[in-house]
């Protein structure tokens, strides 16, 4: 049967005939195929619709440079004098090595002639970037409770390139808040950067107070702002 | 097979729950309810390293040390520096806490400017630096090459440092004795000290040891001298249970503050001083060592006191009880350190020369000059030593002339600039001013009679301004050479306010030019450059940087570090070499001081029967009626009974009020003799009855939408008076009436 | 136990203010200095006092006598930060309907999330002190003016309440530096709110509450086992007799400043006021 004698028939303005079972098996073939094809969707065409791709300007091998430093990853992630931690380098802590090429990359090529030479921020896409509510002491965590760096940012500092960013199109996030998986399931402490995972981390350490009076757990101002 | 509606709906029921079973539904609610938080245009100030500099604050006389907050290259907090001689507490004003949006707002000149199309219409066209230089200096090249270099003449805010002295310098060697600075009480308190004390400096005001502090009206919580330290020095009073006497005819906030609060009325102060002189004297309270040996004109001090200011007499009509003239004056002349203070308001007018000496005789009479509590005369500044200014023939002959203003000759042998007298003169004969300089200067909005100034504006054919803001005055300019604002300029800054120990300030760079401005120094010695010949010679320094480095000499690298030079804490100059008359001794009377003692108070212009009320400005810190106009900041410290809206109130009491008919929030017209305006009523207790009370800050005309048009300039009421004594501006205020609107 | 150790040694931290009306000028320095520590939004027309957003505010009182026995006293108002007749319970906190505003019983200090916010200003309804603003519209930098925006404090956006922390973002920054240097401590000079920092007159002194060491505590001398009420014959709190147990404290010499901290009948002495009890 075609869809046109479907039409046919209804043009011809029949009532409906008295055999409505007809569908019967049908009925349930298409709600399974609804339920494969939203599957489908949720799974498959959504997160590639919701995330968004951009490169990095150009790759940088933590490996390598882990490699050449003394002080593991304070040594270009470091913490000032007032606590306050620099995040990712500035062009003057890279051009201390890099005011010359010191490899053949082409990627320190690109570094060197369209950023050093030019004295040009690296416009770097962080991934592990918290919206601006969020104050997250770095110095409450790495001096204060001695964590290292990997139970949030995972094994970054052996990496031999950079990943491809991704951000969310809807809050603009980078998608390593919400992790990797859609699902929202992790297996890793690094995997997602949501305030659950905050929470989650602070309970199992016994590092809850029960300060908050609306909670019951840490007030908000404490990692709020 | 056939499709029903119901396969439809199996396919959307199945479709909704094979969605519930993905992550879509939720994630997609996570995602918008974090996007309706988070809205694009909200910005995101950038983090960084977080550094600190220390600078000097330009904005008031007081030059409070500052410590600039900065992430990366962005400056983003102002806050008071802690710990230095005169801020101990690090407190700061509300002007200082806010310059930043000065810095980055709106009101700021983008780069240099030639006037386009008519006068004060702010039609502009951007020009070169190149252009704009060459463009003053052929101007000026054309006046002298008439032979009148005594035609350029330039207005400043102020007389000492490095910047105003590179233009007083300019005008030296170009030909021209007609450098002004804006007025204030240092006028006054200038000429107090060189008839007393012969002594070419300023008054410190040992304000922070003194335990009796009896004020004519100055405005000592309200911005006189440098506000965090005179507030410093008032809570430090009240911690050693001290006592501050406000003599004032209004319940300011310093009145509100007072122990005593004696409410004069205005113009009677300088009859009260001497009154309380009497009493003094009378009931021989005053310091008989001093007295007998470091003063002279005592005896006829004591006649002229005895025979004209006796308490009874006087308080008849200064609104004063005697026995509390009495009662104020015993207290004052037996503290331990008791300080007498003049200067009205913020201290942005000379005011009158006879008050300011009855005031400096009650400090004479209690023996405290030059000792700690009390007065010192501190000598001015006199660290820039440079080489002697080249003077061609025509420059010469420029200098012989007389100033136009007739200060320092013999009619105002002790006035250092008459700036009302300038105008008057432009006014009068126009072409004795053919070009003029403004320089960190508003004269068209806060000068008093500011509708004369702007007329004489319009007389003189060249006007050069090197405002960093679009003013009133850079509005009426031919050409505008914008500064750096203080916070992207090296400058040295004299204080002179409120501090006994001399203290040179460093206003430092705290961020790079935000626009295409240049330091007025280096405009002046490339102007100077450009001319060529002996003005070109008179400037031997590359550029301003230079020029102050070598004027700091040894002291750069400490004073660059720390923000400032301090002089050592010293014991105040001795007694017995301290006073440079003839006589070596304290000058109390004299023919001189006798004759500026005889002369009446200047009275406010105006009828009384046309003008039943008397307008009197007052002063608030939460504005400002200087150069640099008050912030976005400020305004919102402004209470709704002073601005509301668009328009500005006048205090009046209820008494006043009812009889004139006005209730609270009424809109009346204000008239005086030379204008009027409309404004709204406020009803206060505070204020005498007769007397309408009008804040000084409001009302500008040019500097962007949040501040021009709202309220009224009290200088467009106001006119000058000039001192007979001194030929400064001494207007209190003026005759005025209301009409219901 | 969750808790962690030093709860039982020594009580958690109180951060209060004491504000000496008698040296208050009036100058509105603390105004100012608040608004450019907070990022605080400002509008060409700020007469409207009541969409002018002031954490900080000002306020004028007045004996109401005739000239010349007027008197003007200033009194600066901050978030008041409640602790109520139990500790938490705040007229703000306990309205909120998204956990938007909290209160810490670590510091005590009542916080505002404007992420969390959704703008239903019960909040705003509920205080007795008109300490919480809303954000009718989005606030607007003129060009260029952004880059004062200090990173410390999230900027607000429309729809949402604000209001006076305590400078709280001054507490994480010092509490970074104290971890930096291998101390868990902040001590008092550490952690200063702009407003106290940037007062000309010194008036107001802030500090923890709970530590003797503390000058606002010893000028504030509040009684722990009394709502906290004030043990100084010179301080008063804002409307004390409603119970809200706030946390900052008011000093004055004269009686009709103090009077005019609550509402009194004519004949009654604040002095001998005392809050409610606690039911329960």
């Amino acid at each position: 049967m075609s869809s046109n004698d479907t039409l046919q028939a209804h043009s011809d303005s029949h009532p409906p005939s008295p055999d409505s079972k007809g569908g019967g098996p049908y009925i349930l073939l298409f709600f399974f195929i609804g339920v494969a094809l939203s599957l489908v969707v949720g799974w498959g065409v959504f997160p590639k619709l919701l995330y968004s791709q951009k490169n990095q300007p150009f790759d940088f091998n933590h490996k390598n440079h882990l490699e050449m430093v003394d002080n593991g990853c304070q040594s270009c992630h470091f913490f000032r004098a007032d606590g306050s931690f620099s995040g990712s380098p500035r062009l003057a802590q890279c051009v201390e090595c890099h005011e010359e090429m010191q490899g053949q990359s082409e990627d320190e090529a690109i570094f060197v002639e369209e950023y050093v030479s030019k004295g040009q921020e690296v416009p770097w896409l962080v991934y592990a970037r918290q919206p601006d509510c969020v104050f997250f002491s770095h110095s409450a965590h790495v001096n204060g409770a001695k964590m290292d760096c990997i139970t949030c940012h995972g094994h970054i500092g052996t990496s031999e390139s950079l990943k491809t960013y991704e951000f969310n199109r809807i809050t603009g996030y980078s998608r390593d808040i919400w992790g990797r998986s859609i699902s929202g399931l992790k297996s890793n402490s690094w995997d997602r950067m949501k305030m659950d995972d905050c929470a989650e981390c602070h309970a199992k350490y016994d590092a809850v107070h029960d300060s908050s009076v609306q909670t019951k757990r840490d007030a908000c101002f404490v990692c709020h702002k | 097979m056939k499709l029903s509606r119901r396969c439809f709906l199996s396919l959307s029921i199945g479709g909704t729950v094979g969605t519930a079973l993905t992550p879509l539904p939720w994630k997609l609610t996570d995602d918008m309810s974090i996007w309706s938080q988070n809205w694009p245009w909200t910005p995101v100030p950038p983090d960084g390293a977080y550094t600190y500099i220390n600078s000097t604050c330009t904005l008031c006389p007081g030059h409070c040390g500052i410590r600039v907050r900065k992430v990366d290259d962005r400056a983003v907090k102002i806050e008071g520096q802690e710990g230095t001689p005169l801020n101990q507490g690090g407190g700061l004003c509300p002007l200082g806490l806010s310059g930043l949006q000065l810095l980055y707002g709106p009101r700021r000149i983008q780069g240099p400017l030639k006037r386009d199309g008519e006068r004060g219409k702010g039609q502009w066209k951007p020009i070169s630096w190149q252009q704009a230089i060459d463009e003053v200096s052929r101007k000026l090249a054309d006046i002298r090459s008439q032979g009148k270099p005594q035609s350029l003449a330039c207005l400043t805010d102020s007389d000492t440092g490095t910047v105003p002295q590179l233009f007083k310098r300019f005008l030296n060697a170009y030909g021209s004795p007609n450098f002004f600075r804006m007025p204030s009480v240092e006028d006054a308190y200038e000429s107090v000290l060189s008839l007393t004390q012969g002594v070419d400096g300023f008054a410190g005001l040992d304000l922070y040891n003194a335990d009796f502090i009896l004020s004519f009206g100055s405005a000592l919580l309200d911005g006189y001298g440098a506000p965090p330290r005179v507030m410093q020095a008032i809570s430090r009073l009240k911690e050693q249970n001290g006592t501050l006497v406000q003599v004032e005819h209004r319940l300011s906030n310093t009145a509100a503050k007072a122990n005593v609060w004696l409410a004069a009325k205005p113009g009677t102060e300088a009859d009260l001083a001497l009154s309380m002189a009497y009493v003094i004297i009378a009931q021989q309270k005053y310091d008989t060592d001093f007295i007998g040996t470091h003063t002279e004109g005592f005896e006829a001090f004591v006649r002229m006191v005895q025979e004209r200011f006796d308490p009874q007499k006087v308080a008849a009509y200064c609104g004063v009880e005697a026995d509390v003239i009495v009662r104020t004056a015993l207290a004052f002349a037996t503290a331990q350190k008791p300080l007498a203070v003049y200067g009205k308001g913020k201290g942005q007018t000379a005011g009158s020369l006879r008050e300011a000496l009855a005031v400096h005789a009650l400090n004479a009479l209690v023996g405290n000059i030059n000792r700690v509590g009390g007065v010192q005369a501190i000598p001015a500044y006199d660290y820039l030593q440079w080489p002697a200014v080249m003077t061609d023939e025509t420059a010469a002959a420029g200098l012989q002339t007389q100033r136009l203003d007739r200060a320092r000759s013999p009619e105002f042998p002790h006035a250092q600039a008459i700036v009302h007298r300038l105008f008057e003169t432009v006014n009068a004969s126009p072409g004795e001013v053919q070009a003029l300089f403004v320089a960190e200067a508003n004269p068209c909005y806060s000068l008093p009679g500011s509708a004369n100034v702007q007329e004489a504006f319009d007389k003189i054919p060249y006007v050069v301004s090197f405002s960093s803001y679009m003013d009133e005055t850079a509005m009426q300019a031919d050409l505008i050479l914008p500064n750096h604002v203080y916070l992207e300029r090296y400058e040295d800054v004299p204080v002179r306010s409120g501090t006994t120990r001399p203290m040179i300030g460093l206003c430092q760079p705290v961020v790079a030019p935000q626009l295409n401005t240049r330091h007025v120094g280096d405009s002046v010695i490339l102007i100077a450059k450009a001319l060529k010949g002996a003005v070109a010679e008179s400037f031997p320094w590359a550029d301003y940087e230079s020029c102050l480095q070598e004027a700091l000499g040894d002291q750069w690298d400490a004073i660059s570090d720390q923000g400032f030079w301090a002089a050592a804490e010293s014991a105040p100059a001795s007694l017995d070499n301290g006073f440079g008359t003839p006589s070596g001794k304290f000058t109390l009377m004299d023919e001189t001081i006798g004759a500026v003692y005889q002369v009446g108070e200047p009275s406010a212009a105006g009828d009384a029967s046309e003008y039943p009320l008397l307008l009197m400005p007052y002063d608030s810190i939460r504005l400002t009626s200087r150069y640099v106009g008050g912030t976005p900041f400020m305004l919102k410290t402004v209470a709704d009974t002073v601005l509301k809206g668009q328009d500005g109130f006048v205090d009046l009491n209820p008494e006043t009020a009812a009889h004139i008919g006005l209730g609270e929030g009424q809109a009346v017209r204000l008239s005086t003799p030379v204008g009027e305006a409309r404004v709204r009523v406020h009803l206060d207790d505070g204020v005498m009855p007769g007397i309408v009370s009008i804040p000084r800050g409001l009302g500008h005309t040019a500097q962007g939408p949040f501040l021009a048009g709202k309220g009224v300039n009290v200088n467009r009421l106001i006119a000058p008076v000039e001192d007979p004594a001194s030929g400064l501006d001494a207007a209190l205020g003026i005759r005025a009436k209301l009409t219901k609107a | 136990m969750k808790q962690t150790q030093t709860h039982n040694q020594k009580p958690p931290q109180r951060y209060g203010m004491a504000i000496d009306l008698d040296k208050c000028t009036g100058c509105g320095a603390c105004m100012v200095a608040c608004s450019a520590e907070n990022n605080v939004p400002f509008k060409e027309d700020e007469t409207n006092k009541l969409l002018s957003i002031t954490w900080m505010k000002v306020f004028r009182i007045t004996n109401g006598r005739e000239f010349p026995h007027a008197e003007v006293c200033y009194l600066p108002r901050p978030c008041q930060h409640c602790a109520g007749q139990h500790e938490g319970h705040s007229p703000c906190v306990s309205v909120c309907p998204a956990t938007a505003t909290d209160y810490s019983a670590q510091t005590g200090i009542v916080s505002q999330i404007y992420t969390r916010c959704f703008g239903c200003r019960y909040c705003m309804g509920a205080c007795p002190y008109h300490a919480r603003y809303f954000n009718w519209w989005d606030p607007v930098w003129p060009v260029g003016m952004e880059k004062s925006l200090s990173p410390n404090v999230s900027p607000r956006m429309r729809g949402v309440v604000e209001k006076c922390s305590f400078c709280f973002h001054r507490y994480q920054l010092a509490r970074d530096k104290a971890y930096a240097e291998d101390k868990r401590e902040v001590g008092e000079a550490e952690y200063q709110t702009a407003c106290a920092q940037a007062c000309p007159a010194g008036a107001i002194v802030f500090g923890d509450l709970n530590n003797p060491e503390h000058a606002v505590s010893r000028i504030a001398q509040p009684d722990r086992h009394d709502h906290y009420k004030s043990q100084n014959p010179r301080a008063f709190r804002l409307l004390e007799r409603l119970g809200t147990n706030t946390k900052v404290y008011y000093l004055s010499d004269r009686e009709w400043v103090r009077k005019a901290g609550d509402n009194y009948l004519a004949d009654e002495n604040p002095s001998a006021s005392t809050p409610p009890k606690e039911h329960a």
